[in-house]
């Protein structure tokens, strides 16, 4: 392996890294605006100069490999000149509208020019005019004077979608990001361009001037959107969420995520969930405390088990829990004797659909975490057509139900057969279409999002990833562990509930002591 | 002063355009000759001759066809007839009046390099030299000189015209191979370098029009024969276009070494009357601008031009007399080059946008002292710092305009312009 000593710190890297690499793997700062790890090398934007001992010229660090023996620096005063005057040609026909850009506050020209810059400009010119509010396509919006044509979108387009939409047109300073007339950017991971764009050039249409980004806070979880379990941070305040944003993990998802992961914000908000549980029957409900209702309906549940007709209960679970609740939920079946357990499998037919970029045809987060959990434990799960036909008339049905509805179309009909039974026990994040007729008795509990709780997802691939809390946004939703708990007449330590709405702080205590 | 006529020789008969005049002064006689020699004798030859490249890099060919790795990998033999720089127009007049003798020398370079397949990329606007170019493509194929075994010798080689768009970064090499490749006329990162992934990724020789019809004479005569002419460092001929305020503009072809003064006010029959010299570029707009002192030293060779800090570049000379304003000349060329920036690298993107905006204003009127130093600031910035030259290109006129002819600038702060004469428009 090549040793190199960078700004006088000696280190070691891998064969046939770059610079630039080695300056990023041994923690040192180095500017730069096109190079992207997970891109190909442009070496537009010249500003990773350094200064190599033997060569008379700077060079990019980005597109010169590592040679043993070598000694780099990017300290010295001509590199610092270099970096300085390449952030002022970046600048100098660049609109500088920070207070009405969405970028601003994570801004790769903002970071650049605090760290690298800090010059007076001496631009006196006009600057050259191009096209604003592009529309790009269904998500994403350019401002063709924002942006520094580091063709990070370009490449991505043509090597990760690997759909080809953007072009840069024309030439000189003219030129400017664009499509094809009739070929708009639509794809799967279109908005992977708005992230790596380090100016505010591309914003997402879903999330463009709706939050100043220095007024959110951030809370790393894993999607719920799929199988697939990529790596992702939630954006979110007071208000509620309003962005999901990938995070690097080499095993799983790389730099990217897809366009719909970044849609599962949107079940968790307020306004979509379930607050109280509702308690009753069509035409008479009634909203009470989701505990409160618990401690109503579990003797129910305890007084089957203990008069032998745990075989009348019907157990419905969907993929969409953590490995913890899914321990949890079969522990308390052992324990109350119930064994007919059903798998709702939604979308079924799809579920080894593979994009081949990371979007699986399974649509939830720990389908591989039930069926482990179910197989541990000695539960063999029906199938969803088992629980429908087998629903009408049991005493009982507890159906673990869905968060995501979007991926659920025959989430109505589910509820409908489950109404079959004498009971309903339905637990879910959101409140079903179709949940005030039903005719039965019926529990509704709100449930946890995934945003909302700590545990694991198990991966298509088996991959166990472990996450925190991110934010609070119903206090009183209760996780399948907490159900299970106060099913089985056992009270919560509630003093550590979440108290308030947003917040990671307040929420990080439940993380570590363990709601679980 | 007499021209030193090696490859020009026959450029003012007619019929040396057509495949039967080329043969009766000799024509295809060296290719046979060539097709004989072992493939490592002529680059041999090649390199001993001292041929540099007549683009305006000046690289030394033989040394530049070396680089080509032993892979057995197709090669790709380009000729870059792409003759973008400004004041340039030996290449058009060298595939217009002698197609044959292009060809001829591309078929013997192909044959030293082991390359099946050349192309020549000429430049767009150059319609009537691509017609010519196809025409004797025709007659050549027709006649054996190119196809399958060429002359008996077992050695297969084709070759097609490329019209280029009209774009002057399509000159740089491997913006050039960019284009041929149906890609936006942009330069490549290097490394990797042509002579290993060029054209189609594959090993690449690219050679301008004059270098090739060059090594014709070469094999013709020997290295040591085309060593007779110009100096140690810079051996053989040269065409140089001079344009500008001389009596006689034209192209001349010389022996390297020759001094400037003797092209201006001998061959090219000196200035127009009552005139004097100012200024002088001598290879192309890029090459960094003389003073009329310093140009009646200069001799027309690599090394002395690059010790004066300009450079011989495509052998374009442009004289200028004290009837033009030096502000309104850099004017031109950096709206030229502002006009040409593929756009890829930032700080000729920018740079060259800005050049060009400070050197408008400062024509105009409307500019403060400071404003020509920034022109230099920004210049020094350009140079160096980019993916290929056409940075420094704008760059080094820049510079020695405005630190060479100050005054002039700075009169235009004044706005006394009748001082330095000049249009009036801005």
């Amino acid at each position: 392996m090549p040793r190199i000593t960078i700004n006088g710190k000696t280190v070691e890297v891998k064969e046939g890294s770059t610079i630039i690499q080695a300056f990023k793997e041994s923690g040192q700062d180095i500017c730069h605006y096109c190079w992207h790890p997970g891109l190909s090398v442009a070496g537009v934007c010249r500003l990773c100069m350094v200064q190599i001992e033997g060569m008379p010229r700077l060079q990019i660090a980005c597109n010169t490999e590592v040679k043993d023996g070598m000694v780099v620096n990017n300290t010295s005063d001509t590199v610092k000149e270099t970096v300085r005057w390449g952030l002022d040609f970046h600048l100098i026909n660049h609109p500088l509208d920070c207070p009405i850009c969405d970028q601003a506050g994570e801004c790769g020209l903002q970071d650049q020019y605090m760290k690298f810059g800090s010059y007076d400009p001496e631009m006196a010119e006009k600057k050259v005019k191009k096209h604003k509010v592009v529309d790009l396509g269904p998500t994403v919006v350019l401002d063709s004077e924002r942006c520094i044509l580091c063709s990070r979108c370009v490449r991505f387009t043509d090597e990760v979608s690997k759909t080809h939409e953007l072009g840069i047109f024309n030439r000189g300073d003219r030129s400017e990001i664009g499509t094809v007339e009739g070929k708009p950017l639509d794809n799967k991971y279109s908005l992977n361009t708005v992230d790596i764009c380090p100016v505010g050039a591309l914003t997402s249409k879903d999330f463009r001037f709706r939050q100043r980004v220095w007024y959110l806070k951030e809370g790393d979880t894993i999607c719920s959107g799929c199988s697939t379990g990529c790596n992702v941070k939630v954006h979110f305040n007071e208000e509620g969420v309003w962005r999901v944003k990938p995070v690097y993990n080499k095993e799983v998802n790389g730099h990217w995520m897809c366009d719909e992961g970044r849609d599962t914000y949107k079940h968790v908000n307020l306004k979509v969930r379930m607050q109280a549980a509702q308690v009753g029957q069509s035409g008479a409900w009634q909203l009470i405390e989701p505990a409160e209702a618990l401690r109503q309906v579990g003797p129910k549940i305890r007084d089957l088990a203990k008069t032998g007709k745990s075989d009348k209960i019907s157990l419905l679970i969907t993929g969409q829990y953590t490995n913890e609740e899914y321990e949890s939920l079969f522990k308390m079946a052992k324990e109350l004797k119930i064994s007919k357990a059903y798998h709702w499998f939604n979308k079924a037919k799809d579920k080894d659909n593979f994009d081949g970029i990371l979007l699986r045809g399974d649509r939830n987060p720990n389908t591989h975490g039930l069926l482990d959990a179910a197989k541990a434990h000695g539960i063999q799960l029906g199938s969803l057509e088992q629980f429908s036909s087998g629903a009408s008339g049991a005493e009982m049905a507890i159906v673990a139900g869905p968060e995501d509805f979007a991926h659920f179309p025959e989430l109505e009909s589910i509820l409908k057969a489950a109404a079959g039974a004498k009971l309903l026990v339905w637990l879910s994040s959101g409140v079903p279409n179709g949940l005030s007729e039903v005719s039965c008795e019926t529990f509704a509990i709100p449930t946890k999002t995934y945003i909302e709780k700590m545990g694991s997802f198990t991966n298509h691939a088996g991959l166990k990833q472990c996450f925190k809390v991110a934010t609070t946004i119903v206090p009183q939703a209760l996780n399948l562990s907490e159900i299970c708990e106060l099913i089985q007449g056992r009270e919560l330590n509630w003093a550590l509930r979440p108290k308030a709405v947003g917040g990671a702080k307040a929420n990080y205590a439940i993380a570590e002591q363990g709601a679980l | 002063m007499q021209e030193s006529k090696l490859l020009t020789e026959h450029y003012n008969k007619p019929d040396f355009t057509s495949l039967a005049g080329y043969k009766k002064y000799g024509g295809y006689q060296v290719l046979a000759k060539a097709l004989k020699m072992e493939p490592k004798a002529i680059i041999e030859e090649v390199k001993n001759s001292g041929l540099r490249g007549r683009g305006g890099a000046g690289f030394p060919t033989g040394t530049k066809w070396s680089f080509l790795p032993n892979n057995g990998e197709p090669r790709y033999l380009l000729c870059n007839a792409d003759e973008g720089e400004p004041g340039t127009f030996k290449d058009r007049l060298m595939m217009e009046r002698a197609p044959h003798q292009l060809i001829e020398g591309m078929v013997i370079s192909a044959f030293a390099v082991g390359s099946k397949k050349s192309y020549i990329y000429v430049r767009g606007e150059y319609d009537h030299s691509i017609a010519v170019l196809r025409g004797a493509l025709k007659e050549a194929y027709d006649a054996g000189f190119l196809g399958k075994n060429i002359l008996g010798s077992g050695f297969d080689h084709d070759m097609d015209v490329y019209q280029g768009a009209g774009a002057y970064i399509c000159g740089e090499e491997t913006g050039m191979i960019s284009s041929l490749e149906g890609l936006k006329g942009q330069p490549k990162l290097k490394p990797p370098f042509p002579a290993i992934q060029g054209y189609l990724r594959k090993p690449t020789i690219v050679n301008n029009v004059e270098t090739l019809a060059a090594v014709k004479y070469i094999i013709r005569d020997g290295a040591a024969a085309y060593r007779k002419y110009g100096t140690e460092k810079s051996a053989g001929t040269k065409l140089f276009s001079v344009s500008g305020n001389v009596v006689k503009p034209g192209n001349y072809e010389i022996p390297l070494g020759t001094p400037l003064k003797d092209v201006i006010f001998d061959l090219c029959g000196g200035l127009k009357p009552g005139r004097t010299l100012k200024a002088v570029i001598p290879g192309g707009s890029s090459a960094p601008v003389l003073t009329a002192e310093e140009s009646m030293k200069a001799t027309m060779d690599y090394e002395c031009l690059a010790q004066m800090g300009s450079m011989l570049g495509s052998g374009a000379i442009i004289v200028i007399d004290d009837s033009n304003s030096m502000v309104d000349l850099l004017d031109v060329i950096m709206h030229f080059y502002h006009h040409e920036s593929c756009g890829q690298c930032t700080p000729c993107r920018e740079g060259t946008g800005w050049l060009a905006k400070i050197v408008h204003r400062i024509r105009s009127g409307a500019a403060e002292p400071k404003d020509i130093d920034l022109v230099e600031k920004v210049s020094k910035q350009m140079m160096g710092k980019t993916i290929c030259a056409l940075s420094d290109a704008a760059a080094m006129p820049a510079i020695s305009f405005v630190t060479k002819f100050r005054s002039e600038f700075e009169a235009h702060m004044q706005k006394t312009r009748s001082a330095v004469g000049g249009s009036a428009h801005a």
